[in-house]
């Protein structure tokens, strides 16, 4: 439901949007929603869905080695952060995420994926400077953001063991919210929990 | 043409509901000669300022500043059909970035999928006092496009009152200019992310719409995607990536 009302808050700024405060970059305020002027296409988002796994590169840095990894995880629930490094409200995030990760990276495939254009070395010293500790995958094509509606940055998105969405949101998160965000995917996918 | 508005309906059909194209069609809208490949929009959003399913796409012509060449309607009607969106780069929140995001996605389908030729990716800046050349390189090759790329053109028009003048009046799309005031806040929202930019003063800012829009090779709009940096069930990359695929025609 956090994802309905988000999108709600967005859509509520009508066919114009943006101006400088608007914020997908921030944390539009679910107080402001406003389902009027919403186009009723909104029927859902992506919470719910199942993509087909898509094998992506992962990059040598601290916490991450080179190589690929499966997403969603076959065996366990998998948690994804697009971010990019130019992106300021991700490095603003930093903190929250490596919070997150110690509280539940040992439960969930933990990963942050950037589809920017961008060397290894650069990625991994930016990964260095902002005490990222867990994988870091490529997606330089842009299909895994788009199949799971990564951007804009930051985005989040949980998935549970059997491939379902189970929480998405965009803006800058606290590590409670990641949290409690991650933990929805916990499930065992029976529990009824309002997404439908 | 035939051939190309059946293989159409059925592209659609995967897309949304079969109803929505039988109803367009018994409604009497799709009867006789159509211009377009794909069917009317499930969604009736109205009738926006901007052009829609089934109208002509307006005559421009406008300067890419990284080929160093003119970019006008006339050239590519009759070549290839098109996608435009229209955008700033110092677009602070996001929104800008997921336009630009929707053309990458479609770029890299059209390379891995051999019809780089067949297409035009075209991004407007609105704000050519700044988007010279070089932020214009940095903005999209961060985003992951391949700028030098022969299908993708920046347009940038001379200067921001032309630019304003050509959004609204020729594309049909509102545009406000916002300068910071001395809080910070560009307008009446007091948000975290506004108040952050409190130090970059002097600075401006635009309310304008996030509209994607893909036009065939007739000059006639296929497609409009308004609020497209809001991803949701009607709007969203992958609906766009099939819709330029059938459009194209690489979907038989």
């Amino acid at each position: 439901m956090r994802r309905r009302d988000l999108l709600a808050g967005i859509g509520s700024a009508g066919v114009l949007v943006g101006g400088g405060a608007v914020a997908a970059f921030g944390i539009p305020s679910p107080s402001n929603s406003t389902n009027g002027e919403n186009d009723s296409d909104d029927s859902s988002g992506i919470v719910g869905k199942r993509r087909e796994p898509l094998e992506i590169e992962t990059v040598d840095a601290p916490g991450s080695e080179a190589g690929t990894v499966r997403v969603p995880a076959s065996d366990q629930p998998t948690f994804i952060d697009f971010f990019a490094t130019w992106c300021a409200p991700c490095e603003k995030q930093m903190d929250a995420l490596v919070e997150a990760h110690q509280r539940v990276g040992d439960e969930v495939r933990f990963l942050s994926v950037t589809s920017e254009s961008i060397s290894d070395s650069e990625l991994a010293a930016w990964w260095d400077e902002h005490d990222g500790d867990w994988t870091i995958g490529l997606d330089p094509t842009a299909e895994l953001t788009s199949l799971y509606w990564g951007t804009p940055y930051p985005s989040a998105v949980s998935i549970d063991a059997s491939g379902r969405v189970r929480w998405a949101e965009t803006g800058v998160k606290s590590a409670d919210e990641l949290v409690a965000g991650i933990e929805r995917a916990f499930g065992d996918g029976d529990t009824a929990d309002g997404d439908e | 043409m035939d051939r190309r508005t059946y293989l159409g309906t059925v592209g659609i059909a995967g897309l949304t509901s079969v109803a929505g194209c039988l109803g367009g069609v018994l409604s009497g809208e799709n009867t006789g000669e159509s211009n377009t490949t794909l069917g009317s929009p499930e969604m009736n959003r109205g009738d926006p300022s901007y052009p829609i399913h089934g109208e002509e796409f307006p005559s421009f012509s406008l300067r890419d500043p990284l080929a160093e060449e003119t970019v006008s309607l006339e050239d590519i009607v009759g070549e290839r059909p098109f996608v435009i969106t229209y955008f700033y780069s110092s677009c602070p929140d996001g929104m800008c970035q997921q336009l630009l995001q929707h053309l990458h996605r479609i770029q890299e389908d059209a390379i891995e999928s051999d019809y780089a030729d067949e297409l035009g990716l075209l991004a407007m800046t609105f704000d050519p006092d700044r988007d010279t050349a070089e932020p214009l390189r940095t903005y999209g090759t961060q985003m992951g496009i391949d700028v030098d790329a022969g299908h993708w053109h920046f347009l940038r028009p001379s200067d921001n009152e032309t630019a304003k003048t050509l959004l609204e009046e020729t594309f049909g799309l509102p545009l406000r200019r916002d300068d910071e005031t001395s809080d910070g806040s560009a307008n009446e929202s007091t948000n975290e992310s506004a108040n952050e930019s409190s130090d970059t003063g002097g600075e401006y800012t635009f309310t304008h719409s996030a509209l994607v829009q893909l036009v065939n090779d007739r000059g006639i709009v296929e497609r409009a995607y308004p609020k497209a940096s809001n991803q949701r069930d009607g709007v969203n990359t992958q609906v766009m990536v099939e819709d330029v695929r059938t459009v194209v025609g690489v979907n038989e």
